[in-house]
């Protein structure tokens, strides 16, 4: 008994004095990154977690972050938030307190971004949503920041350009009532579209739910409305239909759509339907140059397909921790220290040179950049058209 | 033992040798194991910890961390064993003596004084154990609420053997009924400003929203429970889950509510003692309407209405309590759910949660609040440990259903009363 006793206390001893071994070395930073990688939006989730691999891999082919002379080793937590908004806040929790990140990057759409912003705030970890465009996701929590513009700036922006470009006065919108982001976008677009023109020159403003795949009875109506522009803010699959229905029943006006139109998928499911039109977005991966060609060709290289915005913003975004953790100089190695001045300085970045345009951020966390007018050419591919800045 | 049958002997052996081992041990004794442990990992979780390799306490008995590292998988094993299994079953087994005699002391009471003790000593146990970090804390009481949830459905699909898709409609109707009550009268928030009555007074009318919010959802049930009258089987699945959409687009187009945005800023009231108390008074209402002259009608309905109806039992007013009480206990776990997360969003109660709490019931077993209780926990506790597996998981889960559909084709433990006193009966010595 005596003899197990001692032996208990020795391995105890000695186990005390090797564990610190590593006390000399700096410590890891750790990077959480709150994807959908199963669930509803695999895509998204896909898109995030090449962007990080790639992100981490030139980190460590640089010998880690340097951070005021101290190269620092860096680890990338994943972790899957299956699409739903209490997985979200379970993984945003769990990354804080257990695997004690310095800053999350994600989630990446509004329904998780705005509980999750939550427990990052209550916790004082600085996280940052790269696609998330519900206002709620920054409002009143200094420590959440987003990547993408909002959509306030994305409507005025729309019509802004409809008017440059064609001239036209009278506009009609076709959007999904049950999804957050295109019933909020569509009522932007609404108010800055009758500010130029005038009331009542939004002459259709018409909507569907969520899967529906017959659009005939809006489209009829706005044809007859007589609106020379369709506006509709709508994901990759509902655009190949409603373009298509569109031509069918005779629309040979031009139709406008925003950055839920910048994924590979719109061009593949619509063909040469969609040749022609424009959209607002991040960015334009055809005729792309300098930092921006570089991402895409190695992300084309390495995963064989065109990255979408999903992964450029989380490029970004990761691209703005860095600068963020590399501006406060020196790390503690104190978690929460190290957060606060890690989000402090985000709120300081000036502009961030990324590849989806220069930002800046407001006060609430959200980036100033410019918008990208695209135009889906006769080779199905997004040219840049303009640049929009606000 | 037959020689042929050498193999599968050491294995009845052992098998035997464990029940002679742990038959002794009563419920007083299994709870007083888990609060040494948990003392034990109060006091030496972190150093052992670090002895063993490992980065942190783990959290969720080892799954997480060994999931992402398999190298620290014998760290994570010995962890669970030193700090858990071990402790729990010499220190259930040491003190059966003693526990026994307690719980045999307390039997002589009344019962309620015997079960208060037995949850209390529950309760901390899991509030000491969640004490170590937030996220077991916040694991803990999505767990409880799913438990909540997975009863209530089998009050309906198992007891009354309609097969309804509405809950999580019910859920939405409860949650943001819950959350409307807290928001106008006891928060400043932006969407229904200025809060009615004092903010001071909140915390103390929580019940009373979640109460409403269970209302409300029984008032939705009721829209389902009278075409139940006339269909049954795959029919009312049909009309329950049409309903479920109904309440999703009817939120997202109720501009009041944030429509398809969500409701957000809910007031940060349930805490863990609040929905362990609710969990626990949900399982005894339940338990005991189930055990109750109506829920033997319920059963009765079940296996033949007809039969039922010529027997006396009121038919169509043994179906509507059924539904709308259901409805009730769902409308206050979907109250429990936003104050939780602190917001909700339409879209959460579609058809994935549907899946996810089906899979619950039918997976623990119908018919049964023992079951109920075990489907939950364990798909939300698997759920969240195999969360590192990524898309494994989804190879997992499933094959686990599939594989207890094949074996235990009600679930597994279906049909089977939950008897407290039997629970918290002092175990006999074997063969004295």
């Amino acid at each position: 008994m005596r003899k197990g006793l001692f032996l208990v206390v020795v391995t105890l001893v000695v186990g005390f004095i090797f564990s610190p071994c590593t006390w000399g070395a700096p410590k890891t930073i750790k990077i959480g990154i709150n994807a959908p990688i199963t669930g509803d939006i695999p895509k998204v989730g896909e898109g995030t977690k090449y962007a990080a691999q790639m992100w981490l891999e030139d980190i460590k082919a640089a010998g880690g972050l340097d951070v005021g002379g101290t190269k620092y080793p860096v680890e990338i937590v994943i972790e899957d938030n299956e699409a739903k908004a209490e997985s979200a806040v379970t993984t945003n929790l769990k990354m804080i307190t257990e695997d004690e990140v310095l800053v999350i990057v994600g989630p990446q759409s509004s329904k998780q971004a705005v509980p999750a912003g939550d427990v990052a705030e209550n916790y004082g970890t600085p996280m940052i949503s790269p696609w998330s465009t519900n206002p709620d996701t920054t409002k009143d929590r200094p420590f959440v920041f987003r990547g993408c513009f909002l959509d306030p700036f994305q409507g005025p922006v729309l019509a802004n350009f409809i008017k440059e470009e064609f001239g036209f006065t009278k506009a009609a919108v076709l959007y999904d009532v049950a999804s957050d982001y295109p019933k909020g976008l569509a009522e932007y677009f609404k108010e800055a579209w009758e500010k130029i023109n005038g009331k009542g020159s939004v002459v259709a403003f018409e909507s569907f739910t969520t899967k529906d795949a017959d659009f005939s009875s809006q489209l009829s109506k706005i044809i007859r409305s007589g609106a020379e522009v369709l506006f509709t803010p709508q994901y990759y699959n509902e655009v190949a239909l409603i373009v298509q229905q569109a031509h069918e029943l005779g629309w040979s006006n031009p139709i406008v759509g925003s950055d839920s139109w910048g994924s590979a998928e719109t061009v593949e499911l619509c063909g040469k339907n969609c040749y022609g039109l424009f959209f607002s977005t991040h960015y334009a991966a055809a005729g792309a140059k300098g930092k921006t060609q570089e991402f895409i060709e190695r992300y084309e290289k390495k995963y064989g397909y065109v990255p979408d915005d999903v992964a450029a913003l989380t490029w970004d975004s990761l691209g703005i921790v860095q600068a963020a953790i590399q501006s406060t100089g020196s790390l503690t190695g104190n978690i929460e220290k190290d957060r606060q001045s890690v989000r402090d300085a985000m709120a300081g970045v000036k502009e961030y040179e990324g590849i989806t345009g220069k930002m800046t951020f407001t006060e609430e966390g959200d980036p100033i950049k410019c918008a990208v007018i695209v135009r889906i050419s006769e080779k199905g591919e997004f040219e840049f058209y303009k640049s929009v800045c606000p | 033992m037959a020689e042929n049958n050498g193999g599968g002997s050491v294995w009845v052996r052992t098998g035997q040798i464990l029940t002679a081992f742990f038959s002794p041990i009563p419920l007083l004794g299994w709870l007083s194991g888990a609060v040494f442990a948990i003392f034990l990992e109060h006091i030496i979780g972190n150093s052992l910890a670090v002895l063993l390799g490992l980065p942190k306490i783990p959290v969720l008995f080892g799954f997480v961390i060994a999931l992402k590292e398999p190298t620290l998988i014998p760290g994570a094993i010995a962890y669970v064993s030193l700090i858990f299994v071990i402790p729990i079953c010499i220190i259930g087994r040491l003190s059966s003596p003693v526990t026994n005699l307690v719980a045999e002391k307390l039997l002589k009471l009344p019962l309620f004084f015997s079960v208060v003790f037995h949850v209390g000593i529950l309760y901390g146990v899991l509030h000491f154990w969640s004490d170590i970090s937030p996220y077991r804390v916040l694991t803990l009481k999505l767990t409880l609420i799913a438990v909540m949830m997975t009863l209530s459905l089998n009050v309906i699909n198992g007891y009354m053997g309609e097969f309804s898709c509405s809950h999580p409609g019910f859920m939405a109707l409860g949650a943001y009924a819950a959350s409307v009550f807290s928001l106008v009268f006891f928060t400043k928030d932006r969407i229904f400003g200025e809060p009615l009555l004092s903010p001071v007074l909140g915390p103390f009318m929580f019940p009373l929203a979640l109460i409403f919010g269970g209302m409300v959802a029984a008032l939705g049930a009721m829209v389902i429970a009278i075409p139940s009258f006339r269909t049954r089987g795959d029919y009312l699945a049909i009309i329950s889950l049409a309903f479920m959409f109904i309440v999703k687009s009817m939120i997202e187009n109720l501009e009041v509510v944030g429509g398809p945005r969500g409701l957000s800023s809910q007031p940060n009231w349930a805490n863990l003692p609040t929905v362990f108390i609710w969990t626990v008074l949900c399982i005894w209402i339940i338990n005991n309407f189930v055990r109750s002259t109506l829920g033997k009608a319920l059963n009765a309905v079940r296996d033949d209405e007809m039969a039922a109806d010529a027997m006396t039992v009121n038919t169509r007013r043994t179906k509507m309590v059924a539904f709308l009480f259901a409805a009730f206990w769902a409308g206050v776990s979907g109250g429990l759910f936003a104050h939780v997360l602190r917001y909700v969003n339409p879209s959460t109660f579609g058809l994935q949660k549907l899946a996810e709490v089906l899979a619950m019931v039918y997976f623990g077993g119908l018919n049964s609040v023992y079951g109920s209780i075990v489907g939950a926990v364990s798909l939300s506790i698997l759920g969240e440990m195999l969360r590192p597996l990524e898309i494994y998981k989804w190879i997992f889960i499933p094959l686990l259903l599939i594989l207890v559909m094949i074996y235990r084709p009600t679930g597994l433990i279906a049909f089977k009363e939950f008897d407290v006193r039997s629970i918290v009966h002092p175990r006999k010595r074997d063969k004295e």
